[in-house]
């Protein structure tokens, strides 16, 4: 992990974008009333699908 | 007059559904990543088990590397988002009865279509442009000046080609009254025209070569294809005219 070491000031923008992403998503599926399918499924999504769960949840998932 | 009407309308829902800001997140994200990724192969490989065997057969990265990723992944990511973002834009208030209640405004079906793709198209514009320049950026301070001019003519032809599957996938939407069934249609659109895009000689007619177009400008080796240009205007235009004529078909 040494080596990427010098390159966390760059990387940092990016984890926060995606960290960002992430709890948005998690914070929309626990204040949302009704999803279209299960919240277990959406969360297991969120979390596991990197950059595109989220996306996919807030896109598909949430019923308006 | 309708049409700035319908247009106000898409553009506040494109930022109360937080559509806008996915699109500008996931965006922003792959502009920052892609020459990160370019410039953090080798150090990736030796976190690898037994792939720093592998290291010294890696080339030095570069800044073409750089742009070569990002144009991967923006393509990729941009047009599964043009799918998703465009796919319910009308089966879904169709199915929800919103859209009727829109016409009896009245309001023309051709504008609410125009206005739809407007506001998508803004929202991809302005995701492309922060994208962009993220992506100038970290290109910048990893590898090096990057050439302004072809730099932004890439990231107009990217747009482009998001528009292209964003109308098509808009066609799709207008046409059925499923959101599902609309996607499913948009993504059987896509592989046609990724299919056709990949055949010799027929292939330079179709949007894929305006990726080549953009990423051959940066290397110094510019293929410009203006027949790819010139279709994919086309099936813009002919998809947001045939939506039209589907939605003023359709008992709503």
């Amino acid at each position: 992990m040494a080596e990427l070491k010098p390159w966390l000031p760059l990387l940092f923008p990016l984890l926060i974008l995606e960290l960002g992403l992430l709890i948005f998503a998690l914070r929309d599926l626990r204040l949302r009333e009704r999803t279209r399918g299960s919240k277990w499924m959406w969360a297991i999504i969120i979390l596991f699908v990197s950059l595109l769960g989220p996306v996919l949840y807030l896109t598909l998932g949430r019923e308006e | 007059m309708s049409f700035q009407v319908a247009l106000r309308k898409e553009l506040l829902e494109q930022w109360r559904t937080t559509r806008l800001l996915i699109v500008v997140v996931v965006f922003l994200a792959l502009g920052l990543s892609s020459p990160l990724l370019a410039r953090l192969t080798p150090e990736l490989m030796k976190l690898v088990p037994g792939g720093e065997a592998f290291v010294p057969l890696i080339p030095a990265p570069t800044a073409a590397d750089a742009v070569a990723q990002y144009v991967k992944n923006l393509s990729q990511f941009g047009v599964v988002l043009a799918l998703l973002m465009a796919m319910g834009a009308l089966a879904l208030e169709k199915d929800k009865g919103t859209l009727a209640l829109i016409v009896v405004k009245p309001m023309p079906r051709g504008a609410i279509v125009a206005a739809k793709f407007a506001a998508l198209a803004t929202s991809f514009a302005i995701a492309t442009a922060l994208a962009a320049a993220a992506g100038y950026y970290y290109t910048w301070v990893l590898f090096g000046s990057v050439e302004v001019a072809g730099w932004a003519l890439l990231n107009v032809l990217l747009w482009l080609f998001f528009l292209v599957y964003t109308a098509v996938t808009l066609l799709a939407s207008a046409i059925t009254r499923s959101q599902v069934a609309a996607g499913g249609l948009g993504f059987a659109a896509v592989v046609t025209l990724s299919v056709a895009g990949s055949l010799p000689r027929v292939g330079e007619y179709f949007p894929g070569q305006l990726l080549v177009w953009g990423a051959t400008r940066m290397t110094g080796s510019e293929v410009r294809s203006w027949p790819a240009l010139v279709v994919s205007v086309a099936i813009v235009l002919g998809s947001l005219v045939l939506a039209s004529v589907a939605l003023q078909h359709q008992e709503l």
